[in-house]
């Protein structure tokens, strides 16, 4: 680990201030990603880092419909908030199913959103080709050893997955992200936040240099639209999803008035599936539906040999969520 | 003359001696020593699979702040060679040359004044690389292949001509991933010298064969070398070798004239230690239609290191597995440029025996006949190759008492019949054969003027259970309480003894520990008075009980420890046992019976999703006479965990153009979970083995084998599918 300067400001501005004029500087949260990155990884060194802990931007505000939560919220608060339980319960499963305890309540949400992927080959200083840690240097990982990798949004310069759980559900919600930059503030839809790595898989988001996620605002379901987060993976804990699927759904005397879905586990960024639910809308709720809108959502995928499973494997994780979501088995 | 076993402590569940300690953080592993003065050491290793060094340029490390030295080949003296060990050839020496064989191949070790200085400089040494294309896979014409390297094979009666007159015959091709062993403890060395004396701490199973490797390679006397290890986290095997690392420390400190310090990086336990080789097995079975079986040949293929011996062979036991006239076993290594495989718990057993078992169960299928009826007509009632008695065998009843605990009977045999909603229902078993080897062992017994005695030993305890089943058995042999005991093992300047590793210590140990405690009660015996009843008395004609000595038909006749050594003002009395069971074996007209288990596994699989879960999983176990109930227990069920990971998870992965381990951390390389580990059940069979002379058998590597075989088993009863590569995922099942 190389020696870096600490620094903890106890003002927004005074932080954003830090890092935009060094670039070299990173900020601080939870550490459940950046120390990893630093300590154990050691792909990153920057020489200052601002620990933002300190900062006024920790809880939940809004009622049944709209709920703000502020970027210093641990993904614990979040879960374990009312109105998480009783209008968006998806949002708590996937909490609960993507960490522990422990790292519940280290880690935060604004640290959940710009989590960095767990790809080994970005994750490895020994591994020369990334072409997100060193644009142009080529992807170890297309001919490499990949299965927690993507196969929506990738590419052959880069499969690396966007492993979050709870940003699933929170795409199906269209979450808009508020930042906050040297220049002013401003508002992000969750669906326009990260970007797609096309050429630069170094370029994950439209964040700016110093520019920090302040909160998000979550719209809530409204009543009668079910909600529910099924996670696939080898073993039971303690791991990142191979497919995941986050589905809401109103069912109306057997049809489906409304419909939201999102898929994890094969996206380079979480990975709303807006044809599916186009696929969904006023059709009888049914596994012949199911299907329909599995293999709709499922296109232009991008897979190397690892992968290739994951193609029929994140349709039948959609068809079982709707399924349980919509309480219609056949 | 031996001393009375009184089954009073031995064999009581008594929680672990070292439990508290480790619980609270208190006990000291290797990598919670730390000695004044000490700089730190990191591994810089190679990230190419195969090639050359041309330079090392390590200016800008050296220059780097807190930086002591740079060590590599080109400024490091010659290293001796680390004699042979019952277990085989020392891994290679570090620095030999310029050659890299193998990615994380050890190139240059960093010495810093603190360990994050280290890490940093290492970034900073700039090694440049002539490249060549590794040999990765056991398929590759360039593998060079050695052929029955350790003259492990067998080749009993005709099994050509059986297979060709076998009513059924089998022949399936099996394959297993390598597996990393994975301790939890992060193996450290810390080395200090005084001129040519070496004290080093050191994460290893035996500190009798670091002393005597170290001292080779230093070129100092062996009686200098002092190796301590009290607490090791783990080994799983990891720690029966003198490994690079550890030579590296050791040097690293000698060249430097200060302690140096050194703990592995979890992704570096996958390069500096060994693993699980991985291998491919042929077996060939012949059946009569009684289903006894005629003929079995095995052949097996384990990867092997480019320059490295590896003293396993995955046919070893299959010989004695099942009452087979006819067997032909081959054991062939293949050379890959991969780190160096070596023992992993029941190394070579618990895979041969998943080709054994997942056959016969295929059999079993064929033939019509149960899947644990087919195994008790295949029982061996006598040893299948010499004939002689067992010295015990409860196999039968293991199979028999689990069938009937498990339910097997109540199952459906037909695959694919049993389902949950959407989840099939499968339900598979094994038996399981695992043989202990106990090299010889010293122990001594002193006795203080009070009656506590300390036992000693350079033995290790790697989480088993070592210092509470000696305790134990000190204290009931000696008729003492278990807080009359101390136990002082982990360090190689006491009495001799031998590595953790082979199902042996416990075995070992005890006999001689057993025999130390006789020698004990006849140096007491002989250190009575003239009026005392026990004057003139053998060992068998006493019993030990309530801190004294008194005659075995006399409760009344009898004085205590304490008169005893006072009357003399003895302040202490010392005996010292020792055992040597192999050599026992040669003259013992029985054969040595292994540990026999049988394994019954119930599981589900998602249909639409392939997911695998374990729902239970009991184990029926012969270890002849147990030390204590509890660490027994707690050794077949660390076992069974780890045969989930071997069925389920483990797999160590190559990329495929540097031999780069790609999966070498805790979140890319699966072991079960807790949640994936289902409530497992353990029952013990059987009686005390008339061979060993505390009766007991080694227990600490049958409960791994035999489970990977029992849910592929389970599997293919869910599913009609047969399995026979591991690890079993869900891309496979879904």
């Amino acid at each position: 680990m190389a020696e870096f300067e600490y620094l903890r400001p106890d003002d927004v501005s005074g932080a954003v201030a830090t890092v935009t004029a060094d670039p070299d500087a990173a900020f601080l949260a939870g550490g459940t990603t950046q120390l990893d990155l630093m300590l154990k990884d050691r792909i990153i060194a920057p020489t200052t880092l601002v620990d933002i802990t300190r900062l006024p931007l920790h809880g939940i505000t809004g009622g049944s419909d709209r709920i703000r939560v502020g970027a210093l919220t641990t993904m614990e608060e979040l879960a374990a908030d009312e109105r998480v339980v009783l209008h968006a319960p998806f949002i708590r499963e996937a909490l609960l199913l993507g960490a522990s305890t422990q790292l519940r309540n280290m880690a935060t949400i604004g640290g959940n959103i710009l989590q960095r992927t767990r790809c080994r080959y970005f994750r490895d200083p020994m591994v020369a080709a990334c072409n997100k840690r060193e644009p142009g240097s080529g992807c170890a990982a297309v001919t490499g050893a990949a299965r927690m990798h993507a196969i929506l949004g990738a590419g052959p310069n880069c499969i690396a997955l966007h492993a979050s759980d709870v940003c699933v559900p929170l795409m199906a919600l269209d979450t808009v992200v508020q930042i906050q930059g040297a220049d002013g503030e401003r508002s992000v839809p969750l669906a326009e936040f990260y970007t797609l790595p096309g050429d630069r898989p170094d370029i994950e988001n439209v964040l700016r240099h110093g520019e920090i996620v302040t909160a998000i605002d979550i719209p809530l379901l409204p009543a009668g639209m079910n909600s529910g987060y099924l996670k696939v993976r080898d073993r039971v804990s303690y791991e990142f999803a191979l497919t995941s699927a986050a589905a809401a759904v109103w069912v109306v005397d057997g049809r489906i008035a409304d419909v939201r879905i999102a898929l994890g586990g094969v996206g380079t960024i979480p990975w709303r599936a807006p044809e599916a639910e186009q696929s969904l809308r006023g059709q009888r709720a049914g596994t012949r539906a199911f299907r329909a809108a599995a293999e709709a959502a499922i296109h232009d995928t991008f897979t190397v040999p690892g992968t290739q499973f994951k193609v029929e494997l994140v349709k039948r994780t959609l068809v079982r969520i709707l399924q349980t979501v919509s309480g219609v088995t056949s | 003359m031996t001393a009375t076993i009184n089954d009073r402590l031995l064999g009581q569940p008594f929680d672990r001696l070292d439990g508290v300690l480790k619980a609270t953080g208190a006990a000291p592993y290797p990598s919670d020593v730390s000695i004044p003065g000490q700089a730190h050491a990191v591994l810089l290793q190679s990230p190419i699979g195969a090639g050359r060094i041309r330079a090392i340029d390590s200016t800008a490390a050296e220059a780097a702040p807190g930086v002591v030295a740079v060590i590599t080949h080109l400024n490091s003296p010659a290293l001796g060679e680390a004699p042979m060990t019952g277990l085989g050839g020392p891994p290679r020496n570090p620095f030999t040359d310029d050659r890299v064989l193998h990615y994380g191949q050890n190139v240059a070790v960093v010495v810093a004044e603190r360990r994050e200085q280290a890490m940093a400089a290492a970034l900073l040494v700039d090694v440049d690389y002539e490249v060549s294309a590794p040999i990765l896979d056991m398929d590759d014409p360039r593998a060079a292949v050695e052929n029955n390297a350790w003259g492990l094979e067998t080749h009993d009666g005709d099994v050509e001509a059986a297979l060709a007159g076998a009513q059924v015959t089998y022949d399936g091709t099996f394959r297993i991933a390598p597996e990393t062993n994975n301790p939890i403890g992060l193996f450290t060395t810390v080395a200090e010298w005084d001129g040519d004396r070496l004290t080093i701490h050191d994460s290893t199973q035996w500190p009798m064969m670091v002393r005597a490797s170290l001292a080779a390679v230093f070129g100092v006397p062996e009686a200098g070398v002092r190796v301590l290890v009290p607490y090791l986290g783990g080994g799983f095997g990891n720690g029966l070798r003198t490994w690079p690392h550890t030579i590296l420390t050791a040097l690293a400190a000698r060249m430097l004239g200060r302690p140096v310090k050194l703990t592995l990086t979890r992704p570096q336990m996958f390069t500096s230690l060994g693993h699980r080789a991985q291998s491919r097995q042929r077996l060939r079975l012949g059946v009569g239609g009684d289903g006894r079986m005629l003929a079995m040949d095995h052949d097996a293929t384990a990867s092997l290191a480019a320059e490295e011996t590896n003293f396993s062979a995955i046919v070893i036991g299959s010989p004695e597995a099942y009452a087979t006239p006819n067997v032909a076993t081959h054991d062939r290594q293949v050379r890959l440029n991969i780190p160096n495989p070596s023992f992993m718990r029941a190394p070579g057993h618990a895979e041969a025996n998943f080709a054994i078992e997942s056959a016969l169960d295929e059999l079993s299928y064929q033939l019509g006949i149960d899947p644990v009826e087919l195994r008790l007509i295949n029982h061996a009632d006598v040893h299948p190759r010499s004939g002689l008695p067992w010295s015990s065998n409860a196999l039968r009843e293991c199979l028999t008492v689990g069938a009937e605990q498990f339910g097997w009977n109540d199952r459906n045999p037909e695959p694919q019949s049993m389902r949950d909603g959407n989840k099939l229902i499968g339900y598979g078993m094994a038996g399981v054969t695992f043989g202990w080897y106990a090299a010889p062992c010293t122990a001594t017994i002193t006795m203080d003027s009070a009656g506590s005695v300390i036992v000693r030993a350079a033995a290790t305890d790697i989480g088993t259970g070592t210092y509470t089943v000696a305790a134990q058995l000190t204290a009931d042999l000696l008729g003492l309480s278990m807080d009359d005991v101390t136990v002082k093992i982990g360090d190689s300047d006491l009495p001799p003894a031998p590595q953790s590793g082979g199902s042996g210590l416990a075995v070992a140990l005890a006999a001689a520990v057993q025999s130390g405690a006789a020698k004990l009660i006849e140096a007491l015996i002989d250190a009575v008075g003239d009026s005392s009843p026990l004057r003139g008395k053998t060992v068998d004609e006493v019993v030990a009980e309530n801190g004294g000595l008194r005659l075995r038909d006399d409760a009344d006749a009898g004085e205590t420890f304490r008169e005893i050594l006072g009357r003399h003002g003895l302040d202490h009395l010392t005996a010292e046992g020792t055992s040597d069971l192999a050599a026992a074996a040669k003259n013992a007209k029985m054969a040595t019976a292994p540990a026999f288990a049988a394994r019954f596994v119930e599981i589900t699989i998602d249909e639409d999703l392939g997911l695998l879960r374990v729902k239970r999983l009991l184990s029926v176990v012969d270890g002849g006479r147990l030390l204590n109930a509890k660490t027994a227990r707690s050794q077949i069920i660390g076992g069974a965990v780890m045969g989930i990971g071997m069925a389920m998870f483990e797999d160590t992965i190559y990329d495929q153009d540097t031999g780069r381990i790609a999966n070498a951390t805790f979140g890319d390389y699966l072991v079960p979970v807790n949640a994936d580990v289902p409530d497992l059940d353990v029952v013990f069979v059987g009686e005390p083995d008339r061979f060993s002379p505390t009766g007991v058998k080694g227990l600490g590597e049958v409960g791994v084998v035999g489970v990977a075989a029992a849910i592929a088993n389970a599997v293919y009863h869910a599913t009609g599918r047969r399995m026979r590569s591991l690890p079993i995922t869900i891309d496979q099942l879904m």
